[in-house]
């Protein structure tokens, strides 16, 4: 057993560094304002001033603002979409699927700037059409609705995938005792979908006031100040206000937290068990003459989430001037030949975010894998301290973690440091991602049951050999598609990058967002093109695995 | 108990694996690499940084931003300082950074030819910038010559003006037409917000809206950027305003927390040489040495603003909070 105390030692070490450490230190310098002098004086000392700051109540309203707004766009899209999928026989209905999974590959940044050479004035759509978007892009409702068309397929898939599971069935029930179309999904299909919807829009929400990016592309010109840009503009622009942009993180994390934990509570307090008992084929609607008008509103939204955003980020990588419009003589690859050519940047940018992906799906992987199953197992005590620690980072904003990295390492005690390192940047992709390998491993290990372990151990096997030659080959599919969806996340992060990226290196989206700063739209567009296509292969790697595992199972 | 992996080895892997991932992204540790911390543009530090190593064999290590964040990782880093060359795109950081006794002296014999105004004992320019406004001309808007022209119904919503806290050159003309005008800027300013001005990001990210024909023109552009973007075909012309306008030179300077301050000095040298200073005017700008030529007007046809009346009314962190409160920005 002393091997077991030992590895729960060491994750418990491996958490506290990657998660307590930087939220402590934010923490810290929250209430201390001179800790980086090393002094602990005037406790609160910078609270009076920034609580009277009218601006922190503008700031707080305008992300409180944001998130509902967004949450309300993702309901709106998500719901009636989700709903048909789940309950309707919808034609290509794995190609919708695939489809919507296409915002999640777009990073929100990317998103929004292509949204911009789309419909600012003169823009492609101007170009095209004679009109263009301008006012609606520019205001808060544009940052809204941009934001929800990346956040809708949260509750879509949450949705579809609940109505599938529960409703129709129970639904059936209730038609043959009687009851209208209506009636069946009023008072059963949707009463038994309500957590997962209610989940779904907490976490669209959440995601909306974590957000960086896209308010940092169009907040500006759209009057739209948050948190998220406030911190960041306190932290990386002179004159700097550590403890300013510590106190904003933590309104930001109680926000966060408050949200997560309210979607817990929804789920875990209405769980309603409805897939007990033997599998039953799922019936589902026919959507009889209704077909081409949902096809059609399938389309609509596909476009307006992927395609359209896509085709803008594409034609913008493929002109040669602005200025030159989408005239045919414009059109030229010179963008994409300059990033294999002279230019190493790119390379080196494209190298170093794949590797620091890897890195971070392999330890991420590693650590969460043994953090469920300690969790699971209950091998040792204080594992509920390791799973509130390995999950807290699920809401965590990210410029909250880089707040809080820098703050750690970058005081003068330590005899060594990773500040100034990529090591830096490992750990905060491994501390932002590591709820999704924990997630997924701890989902696995509850369907194993104990069993097979125990049989293991009474054949004579130690614990350690039981894990790693029974439990972790049984869990490997869940934990390797935990992995492949951090890496793909880690391979586009871009506010901890832009905060702690080293001098002399590049990742993707520092390359892409560099590219946008200096003017270079064209250079920028080529690399998230070429990132949007190698994340795009990676997810068909990794649902091809979880197919074929699923298959054999 | 007979384990196959001990935990030790299974902690020892995990890091080869990260450790190893990590390696091939960046690979030792910079044992001889000299630090420079830049303003854009980043081909140009590119540039230097390539024949600097071709010339020496020192690698060097970049870290180019904006002004702001160049100085705001400078600030935060004080503990640990790492940069050892910084460039910056306003020469008020150099004289507020030279004060606070942060920089290490140094005269660089390149430097002789360099204009007596363009360098101290502690920094010298680089190269030189103007600002002026930068106008696309297929936007159906007149031509503007001046400041005040692009406050007037044409330009209605059509202007567009980089963020002073984040371009170094921006905030060089916010005290430069105060120094000379006192608050005609001010107000100026003032009135152009009201005809629908937006302040957009850095310099040249202020240019990009105008190049697509978004907005018809950048209100205190640099003009290298814009050169930069005419060469590539952009349908875009540089005015400088009839009323005068700034010119930012572009200080270098070592600081003194610099740990290879040796590097450091020959950085400067390679820089103020002759290949260096030709990069310089490759990248549009004005070179500091007057016998290398510069690829675009020269500054005897640009109308520079002396100093005179506002000269003592406060200094960067001043002119940032108040043009911040007149933008509403947080």
């Amino acid at each position: 057993m002393k091997s077991v105390y030992l590895l729960a030692a060491a994750v418990a070490a491996a958490l506290m560094v990657l998660v307590a450490l930087p939220v402590g230190f934010v923490s810290l310098q929250a209430v201390f304002p001179h800790l980086g002098e090393g002094s602990l004086r005037a406790p609160f000392g910078a609270w009076p001033q920034a609580l009277g700051d009218p601006a922190l109540w503008s700031l707080l309203g305008q992300t409180l603002g944001l998130g509902l707004g967004v949450a309300a766009v993702a309901g709106a899209i998500g719901l009636p979409l989700g709903t048909l999928r789940g309950l309707c026989r919808l034609p290509g209905a794995r190609l919708w699927d695939l489809l919507f999974l296409l915002p999640f590959l777009l990073p929100p940044y990317i998103a929004a700037l292509s949204w911009t050479m789309a419909l600012q004035p003169r823009g492609y759509l101007w170009q095209l059409t004679g009109t263009d978007l301008g006012g609606l892009l520019h205001s808060r409702l544009g940052v809204i609705l941009i934001m929800g068309l990346s956040a809708f397929p949260v509750v879509y898939f949450a949705v579809s995938r609940s109505m599938a599971a529960s409703g129709a069935r129970l639904a059936q029930v209730a038609r043959v005792c009687g009851a209208s179309a209506a009636t069946a999904f009023m008072r059963v299909t949707l009463p038994l979908a309500l957590p997962a919807i209610a989940a779904s829009l907490l976490l669209a929400f959440t995601l909306a006031i974590e957000e960086y990016g896209v308010p940092a592309a169009l907040g500006a010109q759209a009057g739209v100040s948050v948190l998220t840009t406030a911190i960041e503009r306190r932290l990386a622009d002179w004159p700097i206000d550590l403890s300013g942009a510590a106190l904003l993180s933590l309104v930001l994390v109680a926000l966060a937290l408050t949200a997560f934990a309210v979607q817990r509570a929804v789920l875990a307090g209405r769980n309603f068990d409805t897939t007990n008992g033997k599998p039953v084929p799922l019936a589902h609607a026919a959507l009889g003459a209704w077909r081409w008008p949902v096809l059609a509103l399938f389309a609509l939204v596909a476009f307006a989430a992927a395609g359209a955003p896509l085709a803008a980020m594409a034609i913008s990588a493929l002109q040669r001037t602005l200025s030159g419009g989408l005239a045919p003589g414009n059109f030229t690859l010179a963008n994409f030949a300059a990033l294999f050519g002279a230019d190493a940047d790119a390379f080196g940018a494209l190298g170093t975010s794949l590797a620091l992906a890897a890195g971070a799906a392999v330890l991420t992987g590693a650590l969460g894998f043994l953090a469920a199953w300690l969790v699971a197992g209950r091998h040792v005590r204080g594992a509920a301290a390791i799973d509130a620690l390995a999950l807290l980072p699920a809401a965590l904003p990210g410029v909250v973690v880089g707040v809080g990295l820098i703050l750690a390492w970058n005081q003068p005690f330590w005899p060594a440091t990773p500040y100034g390192t990529w090591v830096l940047l490992l750990c905060s992709y491994s501390c932002l991602l590591l709820p999704y390998p924990m997630r997924y491993a701890s989902a696995a290990l509850a369907q194993l049951g104990p069993t097979l372990e125990a049989s293991a151990r009474v054949h004579g096997a130690g614990v350690l050999r039981a894990l790693w030659h029974v439990t972790l080959p049984l869990t490997a599919p869940s934990v390797i598609a935990a992995m492949m969806m951090v890496f793909a996340v880690a391979s586009r992060e871009l506010v901890t990058s832009l905060l702690l990226a080293p001098a002399g290196m590049q990742t993707v989206s520092i390359y892409v967002w560099r590219q946008f700063e200096q003017g270079s739209v064209g250079a920028g567009m080529a690399m998230a093109t070429l990132a949007v296509i190698l994340s795009l292969a990676l997810m068909l790697a990794g649902l091809k695995l979880q197919a074929r595992h699923a298959a054999k199972v | 108990m007979v384990a196959p992996v001990s935990s030790r080895t299974m902690i020892r892997l995990l890091m080869a694996l990260t450790l190893g991932a990590g390696g091939a992204a960046h690979a030792d540790t910079p044992a001889r690499a000299l630090t420079v911390y830049t303003a854009g543009p980043g081909t140009l530090i590119k540039q230097l940084a390539e024949g600097y190593t071709r010339q020496t064999g020192v690698r060097v290590d970049v870290f180019q931003a904006t002004t702001g964040k160049v100085m705001a990782r400078l600030e935060a880093e004080a503990a640990n300082p790492r940069a050892d060359v910084l460039i910056s795109a306003s020469w008020d950081t150099a004289q507020d950074m030279d004060a606070r006794g942060l920089l290490l002296a140094h005269q660089s014999a390149n430097a002789a030819r360099v204009p007596e105004r363009l360098r101290t004992a502690t920094y010298v320019a680089q190269g030189i910038s103007a600002l002026g406004i930068v106008w696309n001309s297929s936007t159906g808007t007149p031509e503007p010559a001046d400041w005040a022209d692009l406050a007037t119904p044409a330009y209605k919503s059509a202007v567009t003006m980089p963020d002073p806290a984040l371009s170094g050159a921006t905030i060089d003309l916010l005290l430069g037409l105060q120094n000379a005008q006192g608050d005609a800027p001010w107000k100026l300013l003032a009135q152009l917000r009201d005809n629908g001005m937006t302040v957009s990001g850095p310099n040249a990210q202020a240019l990009t809206p105008v190049l697509q024909g978004a907005k018809a023109a950048v209100f205190g552009g640099v003009d290298y950027v814009a050169y930069a973007s005419i060469q590539k075909g952009e349908k875009i012309k540089v005015i400088f305003p009839q009323s005068g306008t700034v010119i930012a030179p572009r200080p270098m300077m070592i600081l003194k927390s610099s740990r290879s301050p040796e590097q450091a000095r020959a950085f400067i040298d390679y820089v103020l040489s002759e290949p260096g200073q030709a990069a310089v005017a490759d990248a549009w700008l004005i070179p500091a040495r007057e016998d290398v030529a510069a690829r675009r007007p020269p500054m005897r046809d640009i109308k520079v603003l002396e100093a005179g009346a506002g000269e003592a009314q406060g200094g960067r962190e001043q002119a940032l909070a108040r043009f911040a409160k007149l933008f509403g920005q947080h």
